[in-house]
């Protein structure tokens, strides 16, 4: 049985490497920018970006026709432990960077698949890439795969790359773009969500759990949408000055994507999570909140110096 | 900038939440909404840990550097176009001055300067009174190079029409516009807008005298649907694309201080709560472009780009403009755009983009920041 299972992973994994290559190379080719998008590139500075997805694309390649060619008796000692081995390094240092960068961008798609991968990094994709790092180490001391024995076997193998696929279908958030992508269903940018519903989702999170005992009240002061995100803002308190507990919920059906910030009211800057609320706040009665404009009474900081772009007059009378 | 004074917060006095149009909409909460470019920039930033709080980084700064305006990659003062606007009270071939009754200012012209009122004239034959919207060389502070004077614009469903008077409904929440049509200009108006009936579409610019417009010029060809039977638009389906290309307008608003730059949007969440949605009949989603507008709000920020003078500058959203989503037709300044309107832009922001008020509209591409 675990040779059957470590016979399905070099296909399994080749596919996936030279599938990643190519929508990367067909979005490259259709925006005409080589790092466009490419999810742990924006880990690098803007010069060294295209170099970078260059690299990875050709190294996803080579390793990806390194593996179907080393499959069979063909290098099958050292030149297929090595590609093995470099496949496993891949995803491992994928999935280090893959953490890095949800850290540092957490509104960036990890860029694996191309165009699909534009949902922000979840622990989902970490795992899915951590699973093909054990995937891919696991395969270094495998012999020679060759054509099923028998029909059993043929079945048996089946059986395991139907279960496997499976699992990574669970672990992708790109099957939702391709749904997107053919039409089924509608693109996040454009799907009808109340502002209830994200607040709804909101309550149910762990992040809302985490801060939620720093809101000054339980009105938002602010709710607006941009795209695919739902910004929900509250009063709340720092060190005794007047802050802002600000929560991005992605719009999505089912667990969405939560990011939140504590922002100073009167400075902009972004303060610290205080220690005492980093934990969950277990058992804490869920508030109601009711949807409902907050006014503001503190003076805000003006416009531009706010961030809005342009927001000026020009010398009209 | 003359935004909504309410909460964007869905379903609680929506009336004024996201419209210019609205009456009562007042200058005070602008910084409410630029406050939001504040938040979202500190959501997507690496979280300072407990122990760093000096390594808290300004947001001010990410606000800033995320809305620098470009035009083509350098700094956009150096090409985008500035407007200064009051009523003409002196005027000769080289110089104008223009002032609001408290004060005045003289610009110089350029030997180029070219005016128009109604049609193309020169400067010179311009008369103390007008109302002139005057651009302003780049870079420059007193030398403008061209004029426009008593320019006024309707852009609506026609309510009642007869042989020279048409009445106008813009949006719900101005009183309908009366707009008058000599029968030379009318000759030229109906090669591109065939029906002057009730209930058709009609954008038209013209001279504003005495609170009236006289309309001279059709932007762009009528739509051939009525306003109240639009026509189902075509399923695009899969992802929008990050860059969306279509007809950008101006729209004339009493109410709004010239010199404003900002844009407004077809649209806007529904959770906004526009004061216009329901009037116009039309989701805010359902706009009749050749595919979908994400939904965005108000402040968010809008990179514009006129494909005709490929001048780009970065705009916050200003408001809601259901009036737009009608209109399924082609800009044919420059070149011709795909079907539907994306961008209603202010007078100022029209002009910094290079746009020829009199043309009406350009064709212009709007990325937005994912």
């Amino acid at each position: 049985m675990l040779t059957l299972l470590g016979d399905v992973q070099i296909p399994l994994l080749a596919a996936l490497l030279l599938g990643g290559c190519a929508t990367k190379a067909i979005k490259v080719a259709r925006t005409r920018t080589v790092a466009a998008g490419l999810g742990p590139t924006a880990l690098f500075p803007l010069k060294l970006r295209a170099p970078v997805a260059v690299v990875m694309c050709a190294i996803e390649f080579c390793l990806g026709v390194g593996l179907l060619v080393t499959s069979g008796t063909f290098g099958e000692d050292a030149p297929a432990g090595l590609i093995r081995l470099g496949t496993g390094l891949l995803f491992l240092v994928a999935t280090f960077a893959l953490v890095e960068l949800r850290s540092v961008r957490p509104d960036v798609g990890c860029g694996c698949f191309g165009e699909f991968s534009q949902t922000p990094v979840t622990g989902r994709t970490i795992a899915r890439s951590a699973l093909l790092a054990v995937a891919a180490l696991a395969t270094m001391k495998l012999d020679p795969i060759g054509p099923p024995h028998s029909a059993g076997q043929g079945v048996a193998l089946l059986l395991i790359l139907v279960a496997e696929l499976v699992v990574l279908g669970f672990l992708s958030p790109e099957i939702r773009d391709v749904l997107v992508r053919i039409g089924y269903s509608a693109p996040c940018e454009l799907r009808v969500v109340n502002p209830e519903q994200s607040l709804a989702a909101l309550q149910r999170t762990a992040q809302w759990r985490r801060h939620s005992a720093l809101l000054a009240s339980d009105e938002p002061s602010d709710i607006w949408r941009e795209l695919c995100w739902r910004y929900i803002a509250f009063p709340s308190k720092h060190a005794g000055k007047d802050a802002e507990l600000v929560f991005a919920v992605r719009l999505e059906h089912r667990r969405p994507l939560v990011l939140s910030a504590l922002v100073d009211t009167a400075s902009g800057d972004v303060l610290p999570w205080p220690t005492g609320t980093s934990r969950p706040a277990r058992g804490r009665r869920r508030s109601t909140v009711q949807v409902r404009p907050a006014h503001r009474s503190e003076p805000v900081p003006h416009a531009e110096a706010a961030g809005l772009p342009n927001v000026r007059r020009s010398d009209g009378f | 900038m003359n935004l909504a004074s309410e909460r964007s917060v869905a379903g609680v006095e929506a009336a004024a939440v996201c419209c210019d149009r609205c009456p009562g909409a007042t200058t005070a909460d602008t910084s409410h909404f630029a406050r939001r470019r504040l938040l979202k920039a500190a959501v997507f930033q690496p979280q300072p840990g407990p122990a760093s709080v000096a390594g808290a980084g300004p947001a001010d700064s990410i606000g800033a550097s995320a809305a620098a305006p470009t035009a083509d990659g350098s700094s956009a003062d150096r090409h985008v176009y500035r407007t200064v606007t009051g009523t003409i009270t002196d005027i000769s071939p080289h110089f104008i001055t223009i002032g609001d009754g408290v004060s005045q200012r003289r610009l110089a012209l350029t030997a180029d300067a070219t005016a128009w009122r109604g049609e193309p004239l020169e400067p010179s034959a311009l008369t103390p009174g007008d109302e002139a919207v005057i651009r302003i060389v780049p870079s420059q502070s007193a030398i403008a190079d061209r004029i426009w004077a008593n320019i006024g614009r309707v852009c609506g469903t026609i309510l009642e029409s007869n042989s020279e008077r048409l009445l106008v409904a813009e949006c719900a929440t101005r009183p309908p516009q009366v707009v008058v049509i000599s029968p030379l200009a009318r000759v030229r108006i109906k090669v591109r807008v065939p029906n002057l009936r009730p209930g058709y579409l009609i954008d038209i610019i013209g001279v504003r005298r005495r609170g009236v417009l006289h309309g001279l010029i059709a932007t762009n060809p009528q739509p051939p649907y009525r306003g109240d039977h639009l026509p189902p638009r075509a399923q695009s389906g899969g992802r929008l694309p990050e860059a969306i290309t279509g007809c950008a307008v101006w729209h004339d608003q009493a109410n709004e201080p010239y010199g404003v730059l900002g844009v407004f949007y077809p649209a806007v969440e529904p959770g906004a709560g526009c004061a216009e949605d329901a009037a116009a009949r039309i989701a805010p989603g359902q706009a009749q472009t050749y595919r979908e507008l994400p939904y965005l709000a108000v402040g968010s920020a809008l990179h514009v780009r006129n494909e005709c003078t490929n001048i780009s500058l970065t705009l916050p959203v200003t408001g809601c403009t259901p009036t737009a989503r009608l209109f399924n037709d082609h800009c044919t300044a420059c070149k011709t755009s795909p079907r539907g309107r994306i961008a209603d832009l202010t007078v100022a922001s029209f002009i910094a983009l290079g746009g020829e008020l009199e043309q009406g509209c350009f064709n212009a591409t709007l990325t937005i920041g994912r």
